[in-house]
């Protein structure tokens, strides 16, 4: 269908116009101008930053520049997280540009992952792509596929290929005729106000009776306490992209088109706004 | 920053004292226990992933710079939200099942943990005493609340 196509190119091209700002206790040699950027919601804030690194390097001087790291209201952010998903748990709430403050010295060792290269990321992001899959098909489509085809994955979203990427993603996307859906749903639920990082469980998209399970069904079943009472006032936001999908969506039409390319359903739950 | 002779050294050494701490998870996505584990000197510091390395024992090394996927990665922990060293799970039903199906065959007692950890322990430090694999007269599970 020409629009569920449109949904995908949607998600893939979503962008945050966001202003870097170098941490103020940073050693420069001259001031500091902020660096100004719109990042892909799809991808990882170590991908996509080498220009912000290379203007605030100008500015310091040599020894003084270490792994970077990037934080946010005082929060270290997690570059392994989708910068569309760190931005809607963190900050979608707020005036744009989102601003983000960056860092060379002292290293949150108990907060952050290392990322000394790309091929982190891509490990990262393998990882995560094969995980969903071991969900959705018992990892047969995945394992199915030749080395070159993983590789294709990588590299359509490290130069931003919609096509090159999708024209391998699509396969992880299907399913056996007979099923209407895949085996369970890979997603991960966040909540900024929980100690636990998010929530994962098993859940399957189509229920005893063949009858589609929603979006509202997974989060009753997962997070009962995000979901509002009949009669209560909505307290939280289910966001996904920026966006809040219908709780009546099928989950299995929002693994199919709501994904991010490691195949997860990224889902922020946060405190509405009181305006 | 690099790690110079006497300190790779000193891992074996009585001066550098390593405190490792792991813990045994539940991967619902490949249905197989994994290990999470981080190590600190007692400063505080904590070691880095070719620190991590350089403990592993030589012979295990080897096989495990063969795959991508039975390689030693940092991975945020599931509960915590903190960086945790990871062996990565996806073997695990590989060579679990064929030590398993083998066990069956001679009807042997088999405590899916034990069998586990004692496989995978050994590779990053993790040494099991042979009495958590002895058999009690009472055959009781509290051997997985190792």
């Amino acid at each position: 269908m020409t629009d569920d196509k449109d949904v995908l190119r949607d998600v893939w091209f979503g962008r945050i116009p966001t202003c870097f700002t170098l941490y103020q206790d940073e050693i420069t040699e001259r001031e500091a101008e902020p660096y100004y950027l719109l990042l892909p919601r799809i991808s990882y804030l170590t991908l996509v930053t080498d220009k912000v690194k290379k203007h605030f390097q100008k500015v310091m001087k040599q020894d003084e520049v270490s792994e970077i790291w990037f934080e946010y209201e005082g929060t270290p952010l997690k570059w392994h997280y989708p910068i569309g998903l760190l931005f809607d748990l963190h900050a979608s709430n707020t005036a744009l540009p989102w601003c983000i403050t960056v860092h060379f010295k002292n290293f949150p060792e108990k907060d952050l992952l290392h990322c000394h290269s790309k091929d982190v990321i891509e490990a990262h992001f393998m990882a995560c792509i094969k995980e969903a899959d071991a969900l959705k098909h018992k990892s047969q489509v995945i394992n199915e596929m030749q080395k070159k085809d993983h590789k294709q994955l990588w590299m359509g979203l490290q130069n931003d290929k919609f096509e090159q990427f999708w024209a391998i993603n699509r396969k992880l996307m299907e399913y056996p005729p007979e099923e209407n859906g895949f085996r369970y749903i890979p997603f991960r639920i966040y909540q900024a106000t929980t100690e636990r990082p998010f929530i994962q469980k098993l859940f399957r998209p189509i229920a005893s009776g063949g009858q589609l399970r929603t979006l509202g069904d997974l989060l009753k079943d997962v997070c009962p306490n995000a979901v509002t009472p009949e009669d209560g006032e909505q307290k939280t936001q289910v966001m996904i992209h920026g966006i809040e999908p219908m709780l009546e969506t099928p989950i299995q039409w929002l693994s199919e088109h709501m994904s991010y390319p490691d195949n997860f359903l990224h889902i922020s739950i946060i405190p509405r706004p009181t305006d | 920053e690099a790690l110079d002779d006497s300190e790779v050294a000193g891992i074996c050494a009585a001066e550098e004292v390593i405190r490792y701490e792991y813990h045994v998870l539940y991967s619902s996505s490949y249905q197989v226990p994994v290990l999470y584990f981080r190590a600190c000197f007692l400063d505080g510091r904590p070691l880095t992933l070719d620190e991590i390395w350089k403990s592993v024992h030589a012979c295990y090394q080897a096989r495990l710079l063969e795959g991508p996927w039975d390689t030693i990665t940092q991975q945020e922990h599931p509960l915590l939200g903190q960086p945790f060293f990871v062996l990565h799970p996806c073997r695990t039903n590989e060579f679990m099942s064929s030590i398993l199906t083998d066990s069956q065959k001679q009807n042997r007692h088999t405590n899916y943990i034990i069998l586990w950890l004692s496989i995978v322990g050994p590779v990053v430090g993790l040494n099991l005493p042979l009495s958590y694999a002895q058999i009690t007269p009472e055959q009781n599970t509290n051997a997985d609340s190792v």
